[in-house]
């Protein structure tokens, strides 16, 4: 099926955007990107930071579910330890966030690192499984120690700008004041929003490195075939390990993301099995396998929640459900459908229109 | 002693439920290699509607059949509407999609039951208590055994020796060549997921008598269950009741007796033990103790 024009050289295959098409859809993304937080009301300014930090961390899950096909059910883990890192090491060192969110992958890395192994002897089912144990372990750990952690009543994040003194007093302000730049007051939330949109822009643009570079490859090889990988002489072993990491340590930083937005968090919920199904939901609906996928997925569950809730709202009989109950019942009968008509999500309705257009006038 | 035997009593009455769901879990991918993420949620729907069955005022015996045979049914409509399609479609596909079917049924069960906790009827008083030797135990303890009990039995029959059971073997040994041979492998499919529902709400059904009651959040009885599958074998229907009455068995025991030592750790951590030994065993035996060894070839 042509949904593009037809890649004669090597070269051509792995250039970062496909075409002038794609040019300007990054510019008027990042058009709208750019003015979003001086044009919307206060709660869809909250809920685009949210949204770029589920970007974050469904391009995680994308690296690892999507191309490197492990599944894992653990995904809320991870991001919870990146979440706790963050927060414990703002508590007792005093550490500013920009060197807080990077730890907070490194820890969550580590897991991985740990964790990644048991893929080597594992696949499919069995290692969904495994990755589930671990979200019950991680929640038993981090509830274990209420010293550290603060057990079932949580923890406060504290975003310090640069390591500031025992007392809190941060020699520049903490990020969470309002500051002013000409005139013009910033807030915290619009200081997240762009803070996170950074962020995300650079992890979207890593995500579609990977997939164009070689070890995106591997990973995709070994996805589809790791016996026909490794006789291509593709080491299964490493490129899963890798997965693992690099998608633990962007869950960590998503995690971290997370904990700032908040600024308190608690065990479960939120980091529980529904936020790994809840990621899992994310990448099906966007389409396995693309990072456009995960970003797509990503805005469609955190932007179209609340417009779903505010629409089942006068539903006669779902108004008996809480609002983040509806919100779960449209996503599971829109994940389910997904799987069973357009497997390829978002980016399957997407290609399909652009073939349309393509081929027009004829039907192909 | 006392204590020890009154622990064993309560350990095996929970293991038989767990090896109920387990059943529920094996029989499933024996047949179909589909992991059932749904069957916690199929068996709360069919403690509810035991519930409903029985303020309806059916008679117990016929409110339980009726509840089992309930539930069979929409184990067997959601394979026939869901899962058919997807025959073919790589293993996540399915993990995934069960998972979201189990999401649903709970929006479904919370929807038309409501959050709030109901008791389960029971035709005894539900807090008598018979004395074996030194132990008081349950009755509702004591009636879980014996109908699990009863249950498996009549399964292990059903798979030696009816034509079916056959059927459903020569399924799970070569799907193709069963196909070939005249057996109709789709209705097989159904028909394990039927099994799968109602012996599902069953282990509901006790699950949720005098101590505990009967709310939407039941179904997580179904991810301690897992650890009874893997560590069982996972298409070994055998293994996951040996492995289902041990894991209770040991969760119970391990609550009364391991976690004081374990000072902070010790907190609910018989709730997190089953999943150490699934791993433990995932590193050592990933097959289980009574698997089929995968075997592959290049």
């Amino acid at each position: 099926m042509p949904t593009r024009a037809l890649v004669t050289t090597y070269r051509e295959d792995s250039r970062l955007f496909a075409d002038l098409w794609h040019k300007i859809a990054w510019v008027l993304g990042g058009v709208i990107l750019l003015a979003w937080p001086w044009v919307v009301s206060a709660r869809w300014l909250t809920i685009g930071v949210q949204t770029l930090t589920a970007v974050v961390g469904s391009v995680a899950l994308m690296i690892l579910t999507g191309f490197a096909g492990q599944v894992s059910l653990g995904h809320a883990a991870f991001l919870a330890v990146g979440a706790y890192t963050a927060a414990i090491v703002g508590h007792a060192l005093h550490m500013p966030f920009w060197l807080a969110m990077p730890l907070a992958g490194l820890a969550a890395a580590a897991v991985g690192l740990c964790v990644g192994p048991f893929a080597l002897r594992l696949r499919g089912l069995y290692l969904a499984l495994v990755t589930l144990g671990l979200i019950f372990i991680v929640a038993h750990l981090l509830l274990s120690f209420p010293d550290v952690t603060g057990g079932v009543s949580g923890l406060s994040v504290p975003m310090h700008t640069w390591f500031s003194a025992p007392e809190g007093t941060s020699s520049l302000g903490a990020m969470t004041h309002t500051g002013s730049v000409a005139g013009v007051e910033i807030r915290f939330s619009t200081k997240l929003y762009y803070l996170y949109l950074v962020l995300a822009i650079g992890v979207c643009l890593m995500g579609v490195n990977i997939r164009r570079s070689h070890s995106g490859r591997a990973m995709m090889a070994v996805r589809d075939s790791d016996l026909a990988a490794e006789a291509l002489g593709v080491d299964p072993a490493r490129t899963k390990i890798l997965a693992f990491g690099i998608s633990s340590f962007l869950a960590g930083v998503a995690g971290a993301m997370y904990a700032f937005e908040q600024q308190y968090i608690t065990v479960e919920p939120p980091f529980d099995l529904h936020m790994s199904v809840q990621y899992i939901a994310m990448i099906v609906i966007g389409g396995i396998g693309t990072i456009f996928g995960a970003v797509a997925g990503a805005i469609t569950l955190v932007m179209v929640s609340p417009l779903v809730e505010t629409v089942t709202a006068g539903l006669p009989l779902l108004s008996e459900l809480t609002s983040a109950q509806r919100s779960t019942l449209v996503f599971s009968l829109l994940v389910c459908g997904f799987l069973i008509f357009e497997p390829l999500g978002l980016l399957g309705i997407y290609l399909r229109i652009k073939r349309y257009f393509l081929t027009w006038p004829f039907r192909y | 002693m006392s204590t020890f035997l009154q622990l064993a009593f309560s350990g095996l009455a929970l293991g038989t439920t767990y090896a109920l769901v387990a059943l529920g879990f094996v029989v499933v991918y024996r047949a179909s290699q589909v992991f059932n993420f749904a069957l916690g949620e199929l068996l709360t729907a069919g403690s509810f509607l035991m519930v409903g069955l029985c303020t309806a005022g059916w008679p117990w015996p016929a409110a339980l059949l009726g509840a089992m045979t309930g539930t069979g049914l929409l184990g067997a409509g959601i394979e026939r509407l869901v899962l058919r399609p997807l025959i073919g479609r790589p293993v996540f596909v399915t993990i995934i999609v069960t998972i979201f079917i189990g999401m649903i049924l709970r929006s479904i069960v919370l929807l038309v039951c409501g959050a709030d906790p109901v008791g389960m009827p029971t035709p005894w008083d539900p807090t008598a208590a018979v004395e074996v030797g030194p132990a008081r135990v349950l009755v509702s303890s004591l009636v879980a055994l014996g109908a699990g009990a009863i249950t498996l039995g009549s399964f292990w029959w059903m798979i030696l020796r009816t034509r079916l059971g056959v059927a459903m073997r020569a399924t799970s040994s070569n799907q193709e060549t069963a196909l070939a041979l005249g057996i109709p492998v789709g209705r097989i499919f159904a028909t394990t997921w039927f099994v799968a529902g109602a012996v599902a709400a069953l282990a509901g059904i006790f699950l949720s008598m005098f101590p505990r009651n009967l709310d939407a959040n039941l179904g997580f009885v179904a991810l301690r269950a897992f650890p009874a599958v893997i560590v069982g074998g996972l298409d070994s229907i055998g293994g996951a009741v040996v492995a289902g009455l041990g894991l209770g068995l040991l969760e119970v025991l391990c609550q009364g007796y391991v976690n004081e030592h374990l000072g902070a750790l010790g907190h609910n951590f018989h709730a997190v033990f089953p999943y150490l030994v699934m791993i433990g065993f995932l590193v050592v035996r990933p097959y289980g103790l009574f698997g089929t060894r995968e075997v592959e070839r290049v």
